[in-house]
């Protein structure tokens, strides 16, 4: 409950911030809208070519776009300002030697605390292209489809927190690596269905970086009904990549002597 | 000569000082080349007997790490910091260091990135016809101009607004789409393959990755040359009236 309140004390402040720079605001909902536009675009474009690609219709396509834009929205909204460029901004300038000082739980504050509201036109961009999918749909999804989509969500919500934690955690041990470009290149895999890449990748991006769980699996779900089997590793992969990002947080403090002492 | 001479300089002092941030150009050749690998996947999935296709996307993706450009980053970070108050002291033209930092970073993400091409290419046997390959060179080189062109046009916003990286970023989403990197211009609908080989990001991409595939005969230097030529102009008067609106940082 305190954490929550302190999310939401953070998000308030964020937002008043923000606001302030309303010129900032235009170019990141004109880069938000031709973003999304362009990643619709190139979809479309396959279309005009074929009726399903890799097993996936129009509309299963628009689904997985519209949900993998509302993680990238909430990733861009809450993870991202915290945990963009850690090495950098946490480690090498000191910034974590003040949120281990503060009566919160660090690893809150280092990759909760701080938020960009304006990305959030993201996530409303999302609902957009989600609801077109929806729409496009031969039949609408099941209640259990439903369901199951935000079970499911909330678990790719946790991997992608987790996800960001660990390549954080990396600077612990390695303060030069420095991968966030990488990191965000390979999220674009996330756009298309795993079932369009060869079979190696499609395994590391199920079992090493799973980026088939932020948008492919939710999407398949929520238009194609539930499956146990599939809820089930969902859950359990929300818990471990939870778990292992807090292991590794605290094996990374273990290690750490400070930067301004 | 003189120019030369100094372009020659800055290259090697660059090349030299980005050897020692190898890791990092390895995560941008990765950056590179993830959304022709993307766009290879996609249409090879629709077109699964289609040589073309594969051979197409590993000559986009070549081409993309030659031309890749970071001018948002290398010059306009200048801008903000207020360090181009040095480049503007010196005697030489500023572009001249942007020149050099551009093309040292593109020999580092060619050469790292020449391994993903090769196996991309052995794994999915694109063979190339060494003929079609060469002819390329040219337009090849056109292209790098028209994309350090560009990008730098767009870098010059940071004169006027600090959300460049937008700028650039919107810049890059016309270049995916119109360039042939989301998909081959020959399979755009009608209208936009026509709008597409109007528009200059044909040339960055699409037109050197299709003659070097050899789905393409000849190359469209005439078209090339003017969509520089005018950018160039565009950069002119941004450049002049950025330099008289810029104050810098301290002064």
């Amino acid at each position: 409950m305190k954490l929550l309140r302190l999310l939401g004390a953070g998000f308030s402040m964020s937002l008043r911030r923000s606001v302030a720079f309303r010129i900032n605001l235009v170019f990141d909902v004109l880069l938000a809208f031709t973003g999304l536009g362009t990643a619709v675009a190139a979809v479309l474009i396959v279309f005009t070519r074929a009726d399903a690609v890799a097993g996936w219709s129009k509309a299963e396509f628009l689904v997985l776009i519209g949900t993998y834009q509302l993680i990238t929205g909430m990733r861009a909204t809450f993870i991202d300002p915290n945990l963009s460029w850690f090495p950098e901004t946490g480690i090498r300038n000191g910034k974590l030697d003040g949120y281990l000082l503060q009566p919160a739980p660090s690893l809150f504050l280092a990759s909760l605390s701080l938020s960009s509201p304006l990305a959030l036109i993201q996530f409303v961009l999302g609902v957009v292209v989600l609801g077109w999918g929806i729409g496009a749909a031969e039949q609408p999804p099941s209640v259990g489809g439903v369901v199951s989509w935000l079970v499911l969500m909330a678990a790719a919500l946790v991997v992608t927190w987790a996800l960001s934690v660990l390549l954080a955690c990396l600077a612990f041990w390695a303060p030069k690596l420095q991968l966030d470009v990488f990191y965000h290149s390979a999220w674009q895999l996330g756009r298309y269905p795993t079932d369009v890449f060869a079979r190696p990748i499609r395994v590391v991006l199920t079992y090493v970086f799973p980026m088939a769980l932020i948008a492919s699996v939710p999407s398949a779900a929520l238009l194609r009904g539930p499956q146990l089997g599939v809820l089930v590793a969902g859950i359990a992969a929300a818990g471990g990549a939870a778990g292992l990002a807090a292991f590794a947080w605290r094996s990374g403090l273990r290690r750490y002597t400070g930067a301004t002492s | 000569m003189r120019t030369a001479y100094l372009l020659g300089f800055r290259l090697r002092q660059e090349v030299l000082e980005w050897s020692g941030a190898w890791w990092f150009l390895a995560t941008l050749v990765v950056q590179a080349v993830i959304a022709p690998l993307i766009g290879l996947f996609v249409w090879s999935a629709v077109y699964p007997d289609d040589p073309q296709i594969a051979r197409y996307y590993v000559a986009v993706i070549l081409v993309t790490l030659m031309t890749e450009s970071f001018e948002q980053h290398t010059f306009s970070e200048r801008i903000y910091d207020g360090t181009l108050s040095h480049e503007l002291l010196r005697p030489q033209p500023v572009v001249i260091g942007v020149i050099g930092m551009n093309l040292a970073i593109r020999a580092w993400l060619t050469l790292l990135g020449a391994p993903i091409v090769l196996l991309t290419g052995i794994a999915l046997r694109a063979g190339f016809d060494w003929h079609s390959v060469l002819r390329s060179l040219p337009s090849v080189v056109l292209a790098a101009a028209l994309v350090f062109v560009w990008t730098f046009l767009l870098a010059l916003t940071a004169f006027w607004t600090d959300r460049v990286h937008a700028v650039v970023g919107f810049g890059s989403q016309l270049v995916f789409l119109f360039g042939g990197t989301a998909a081959p211009i020959a399979l755009l609908p009608d209208a936009w393959q026509r709008i597409a080989e109007v528009l200059p990001f044909y040339g960055m991409i699409g037109l050197p990755a299709e003659i070097a595939a050899g789905t393409r005969s000849g190359g469209a230097p005439g078209y090339q040359l003017v969509w520089i030529l005018l950018l160039v102009g565009v950069v002119w008067v941004l450049w002049r009236a950025g330099v008289r609106r810029y104050t810098a940082v301290g002064s």
